[in-house]
């Protein structure tokens, strides 16, 4: 059993500072400093979760966060990693993937079923569709690492952008020396390490080696003092994006950092030996052991036997001696292996089995680890002499037979991973200009070795940063390469039985791969797709290496030859709230917004601004609100904030040009003071854009566009004018003016009480402009029929916005001004059969298709879109907008399909109850030969019921247009 | 954060813009000082204000309320070559020793990076907010004037107010700043 060891040298443990907490309902004490797993292990508590199908027992591996072992609950925040989240007095954790608790999981007997649940299960349940919504419950139910509270509050958190010249990742010996040396170059550094403090595996094989201990104090002592050098703990390099671009997940913020060099310190990370039920728990990485004994003074357990392959698994057998911990066997799966570590094991009576391996792992009463059966290497990979097997009684198995360099971040960086047979681990070459890879990460071994790797990536990352070397010269710094494997080539050991896990996430055994490749998924990217292997929490990193050596084994290739799946973004899980940040939205507000606000308005989003959707008043429901604002703008006298369309001012003598080329209609001889209504085409002659364009003077156009369209709009337009080169000059406005329409029968003579500008027929007809003054305010006047009745445009300067809707509200005080929303203006410009692009059109929408023919000039030299609307016109249309009244009471809503023949064949894009007409209408995409006045179609809503419409020309209202043309009285 | 932040409303100063070919001509003739090169800025001693330019051929001036109101007068009589461009901003002006800590939190420019000397002035997205932004030395430290579209004003001044207020340090506050 694991227990805490009296102090050791360096520990991370305050043990003056004791912290209450219960596991599953039971009550422990920690440390300061200590993990929640590190709490758990020095308790005792060798398992600590279920795993994710079988519900197998799973205890800690390795104490880095790089497995799916340690995965917790606390309260309602789920996939707390125990690894590395620090313990706190009073927490309430439990585990996951449990159906009644950790020990009495109800679903562990799923473990027994393991036969019936082959490799690509879940992708062999859908593919009938008579149980697919049953497997999908079901899984839903099994499935998933702890419980998300849906009505949990949003916790914003900070994003920020940081800068450096030098990036190094990874505190560990090589880390630090990079830190300094580039620092010492002159570079700003920012040091960023995954673990709460400094030094990486530094002091592992200390009882061997003092000197590493002594080392690596005074570099990160010296660290500590260099000003130039910034250290981030307990933060991992999520992501690495172009030039040098890496995401940070600290643990209250992401940090998005541009370096100018970056040096890759990631180390190594160690593989698990594969042999059945590996993943008992007190079956752990050597790793994950020296943390343990390290940094939080935990002997793994009372009896340890090490499976080892390289130095590293003795030295810690020797670390483990000097802290009295009883070691009782060395299972080295080399022969003839020498060193130092090795032999004053030998001295210390250590039993050193070589050329054994486990065979297999045995439980104890309490369901962890409690003897292991080893058997001497056999004939070829995997295989074992069971024949001879031995039964070794201990509580504690430590993994120590290989690695896998964290080259994730490489590899995301654009390097190109490759698989160094002599290594027998991958290594990163053809790096991108200013990535620099050192240490372990980099295949050198020896901890002398990757001190001085690290300083030489660190000075030349500094002279990178600093242009004094070409970034190109990046790269693994040559000559420390180490020439001993510390990996055995293949440490997977068969078993009849099975249960020899590969992947821990998946709960995935070596047949599971083995089986996938047989049913033809034997590329490493296919039978990741179909095993999830390497799909969980740990993303591949303790099984990406062993599936692959399982699939080279099987294919008869070699690990270099298979290759490796692509490494992306994230390395490990980052926390949706770091990614969600403060949720930035920004949201844009008409200068009226606090008028609107006293009056009652119900907002609505369009695009990025807030508008009132309508008025609200006391007891009137919203349907009724809407309805009188209708018809006070039929009737008597309307206000609308029109703010949010986009305003853009045209000059120079080519602009009347210009504007003939990026709209389909001609607007190069429009009368000053006129306006002419105008569509927006792109190349494919789709519709992108409308809006009204005014004739101020003779070199000077004023014209709106669309309330979601005006960003992009004026950025086509620009990116047209740099193209074309056109004598003109585009002035977006469109925050910077309001604008605001009075409409119906009596908005002349409300308006005319503001203004000198003549506003009669005559003087000012309709789609004339004018520029004047109204309620002392500089104005521009623009006569529109949008909502069907007698209308102005008001533009005025943001600053002189709210004095005009002021006047205005006053001024039509007599006349029953009534102020209105964007839900009557869409009824009053329905009943014109007005479109709205977006809405009434889509993505593939053309003038043709959308009865806007009329709109375009196609005898001009060019508009953009003319060479595709030809093409189109020749072909006929795939669609048409028309009108429709639905003959039945119930209203549609808009999207509802029209079905003919049991076919879809249209589609509704607007819908409104008409007071003024008395009946429902209808704007609808439909199929050609269905948009003929008279015919009668069938609707599906929501419940399946189909609603009866007709075919009926637009407008529905004034058809004539004299309401809007002459200012028909009330 | 690792200091106070205070961020101030600029309401006591008006503002106003130009471009054209003839635009830069048109600002010397009229005594007012034009930055020699696009994306910098120059102050305009007369009456405490500043002339910013944004391109080959494009200004953004800001000047007290009559300086400003002149400008759009002359402007309005449509001088050959000359346009104007109505600018109604919401400025800011935001300074403290925590200053490049908000600022990093809302724009990935380097502020603290940015050479003085070239006085320069940096067009930019700010938490999706297109912004124009002078650094000017203030003591030993830095101090920020960004200027906005009106109708994202209320939303940038509420997410700085935020941001600094997430950090104990002072938000937003209107005052008659420089």
């Amino acid at each position: 059993m694991m227990r805490r060891l009296p102090q050791i040298a360096d520990e991370w443990i305050d043990r003056s500072r004791p912290l209450a907490f219960r596991f599953e309902g039971v009550a422990y004490q920690g440390f300061g400093g200590d993990t929640i797993s590190s709490a758990l292990a020095a308790a005792g508590v060798m398992t600590l979760g279920r795993s994710f199908k079988y519900h197998r027992r799973r205890g800690l591996l390795s104490a880095a966060n790089h497995d799916s072992n340690a995965i917790f609950q606390i309260g309602r925040l789920p996939s707390v990693r125990g690894d590395v989240t620090p313990l706190e007095s009073g927490l309430d954790v439990t585990a996951v993937n449990t159906f009644g608790g950790l020990e009495r999981d109800k679903a562990q007997v799923i473990n027994r079923l393991a036969p019936f649940l082959p490799v690509g299960f879940y992708y062999k349940a859908f593919h009938g569709k008579r149980l697919a919504a049953r497997w999908e419950r079901l899984f839903r139910r099994l499935t998933g690492l702890g419980r998300v509270d849906l009505t949990a509050l949003r916790e914003p958190t900070p994003k920020r952008y940081a800068f450096c010249d030098v990036l190094v990742i990874g505190g560990g010996p090589s880390g630090l020396s990079a830190a300094l040396a580039a620092a010492t170059g002159g570079a700003r550094v920012l040091l960023v390490e995954e673990s709460a403090r400094l030094g990486g595996n530094g002091l592992h094989g200390s009882s061997l080696d003092p000197a590493r201990a002594a080392t690596i104090r005074a570099l990160a002592a010296r660290v500590a003092a260099d000003t130039r050098i910034e250290v981030l703990c307990s933060t991992y390099a999520a992501g690495y994006y172009d030039d040098h671009w890496v995401a940070l997940a600290e643990p209250h913020r992401l940090s998005k950092v541009r370096a100018r060099a970056v040096v890759l310190a990631t180390g190594t990370i160690e593989q698990p030996t594969v042999f059945r039920n590996n993943d008992l728990p007190g079956v752990l990485l050597v790793s994950g052991a020296q943390r343990l004994l390290h940094r939080y003074a935990i002997a793994p357990g009372g009896r340890v036997c090490v499976v080892a392959a390289n130095d590293q698994a003795c030295e810690a057998a020797l670390d483990l001696l000097a802290q009295g911990v009883e070691v009782c066997a060395v299972v080295d799966l080399r022969r003839g292996a020498a060193g130092e570590a090795l032999a004053r094991l030998r001295g210390a009576k250590v039993e050193v089995l070589e050329g054994w391996a486990p065979y297999e792992a045995h439980a104890g009463a309490g369901g962890a680890l409690a003897a292991i059966t080893v058997a001497p290497l056999g004939a070829g990979p995997g295989a074992v002499v069971t024949a001879q097997a031995r039964r070794l009684e201990c509580d504690a198995l430590l993994l120590g037979t290989g690695w896998a360099p964290a080259l994730q971040l490489a590899a995301q960086a654009g390097a190109r991973i490759v698989f160094d047979e002599s290594l027998q681990q991958h290594r990163a070459t053809e790096l991108p200009p200013g990535l620099l890879v050192a240490g372990r990460a980099a295949g050198v071994g020896e901890f002398a070795a990757r001190v001085a790797d690290g300083s030489l990536a660190g000075a030349q990352a500094a002279a990178i940063a600093a242009g004094a070397v070409a970034a190109s010269a990046g790269g693994s710094v040559p000559g420390y390469a180490v020439s001993a494997a510390s990996s055995h080539p293949f440490a997977i050991i068969d078993h009849p039985n099975g249960k020899n896990f590969v992947d821990f996430d998946e709960d995935l055994q070596v047949r599971d791969l083995e089986n996938a490749a047989q049913e033809g998924f034997d590329s490493v990217e296919l039978m990741k797709r179909f095993s999830t292997v390497g799909m969980g929490p740990s993303q591949g990193k303790h099984s990406n290496v062993n599936a692959a050596r399982v699939l080279a084994r099987k294919r008869g290739l070699s690990v270099g030859e298979l290759g490796l799946t692509t490494a992306r973004p994230m390395y490990h899980p980052v926390p949706l709230k770091l990614l969600a940040g403060r949720s930035f939205n920004a949201e844009r507000k008409t200068p009226l917004d606090s008028r609107h606000t006293a009056l009652g308005a119900v907002w609505m989003p369009a695009a990025n601004w807030r508008r009132p959707e309508y008025y609200a008043r006391s007891g009137v429901t919203r349907e009724q609100c809407i309805r009188e604002e209708v018809r006070a703008v039929r009737e008597r006298v309307g206000l609308i904030d029109v703010g949010t369309l986009g305003k853009i001012e045209i000059f120079g003598p080519e602009a009347g040009a210009f504007l003939d080329r990026v709209y389909a209609g001609r607007f190069s001889d429009l009368k000053v003071g006129m306006t002419r209504y105008g569509l927006m085409l792109d190349e494919s002659a789709t519709i992108i854009d409308d809006g009204v364009i005014g004739r101020l003077g003779e070199q000077r156009y004023y014209f709106t566009t669309t309330t979601s369209g005006s960003a992009t709009v004026f950025r086509e337009l620009l990116r047209w004018n740099a193209l074309w080169g056109l004598h003109c000059a585009l002035v977006n406005v469109t925050g910077h003016r309001a604008a605001v329409n009075i409409a119906g029968p009596k908005s002349r003579a409300a308006l005319q009480a503001l203004t000198d500008i003549d506003l009669s027929d005559v003087a000012f007809p309709y789609l004339a402009v004018r520029e004047g003054q109204v309620a002392g305010v500089p104005a521009r006047l623009m006569r529109v029929g949008f909502v069907g009745e007698i209308g102005y445009e008001v533009h005025v300067p943001w600053s002189g916005a709210a004095r005009l809707w002021d006047a205005l509200v006053a001024a039509g005080r007599r006349e029953e001004l009534r102020v209105f929303g964007v839900e009557a203006q869409r009824v009053l410009r329905l009943e014109k059969g007005h479109l709205i692009v977006s809405q009434d059109t889509d993505g593939l929408s053309n003038p043709v298709e959308a009865a806007s023919m009329w709109a375009v000039k196609m005898q001009k030299p060019y508009f953009v879109g003319q060479r595709s609307l030809r093409i189109l016109q020749t072909r006929g249309p795939r669609q048409l907008l028309a009108g429709l009244e639905i003959l039945d009471a119930r209203l549609p809503r808009e999207s509802h399909l029209v079905i003919e023949a049991g076919e879809l064949a249209g589609r509704l894009t607007s819908v409104a109850r008409s007071a003024a007409l008395g009946r429902n209408i209808a704007l609808a995409m439909l199929r050609p030969d269905l948009a003929v006045a008279g015919r009668e179609l069938s609707i599906r809503v929501d419940d399946g019921a189909m609603v009866r419409a007709k075919v009926v020309p637009t407008p529905f209202y004034d058809p004539a247009g004299e309401r809007q043309k002459g200012g028909v009285a009330a | 954060m690792s200091g106070v932040v205070q961020c101030s409303l600029v309401t006591d100063r008006a503002r106003t813009g130009c471009k054209g070919p003839g635009a830069a001509a048109w600002l010397v003739a009229r005594s007012i000082p034009v930055p020699p090169s696009a994306n910098s800025a120059i102050a305009w001693p007369e009456g405490g204000g500043v002339v910013a330019r944004l391109g080959s051929s494009e200004f953004f001036i800001e000047g007290s309320a009559p300086q400003i109101v002149a400008l759009d007068t002359a402007l309005a009589g449509c001088p050959p070559g000359v346009y104007p461009v109505l600018r109604a901003d919401a400025a800011f002006l935001i300074e403290g020793t925590g200053v490049h800590e908000v600022l990093a939190q809302v724009c990935n420019i380097n502020f603290a990076a940015q050479d003085l000397a070239r006085s320069p002035v940096i067009m930019t997205l700010m938490i999706g907010v297109a912004v124009l932004v002078l650094p000017e030395a203030a003591g030993e430290g830095r101090r920020y004037r960004i200027w906005c579209d009106p109708s994202f004003g209320e939303y940038l001044e509420h997410q700085l107010s935020v941001i600094i207020g997430a950090a104990g340090a002072d938000p937003p506050r209107a005052a008659g700043v420089i």
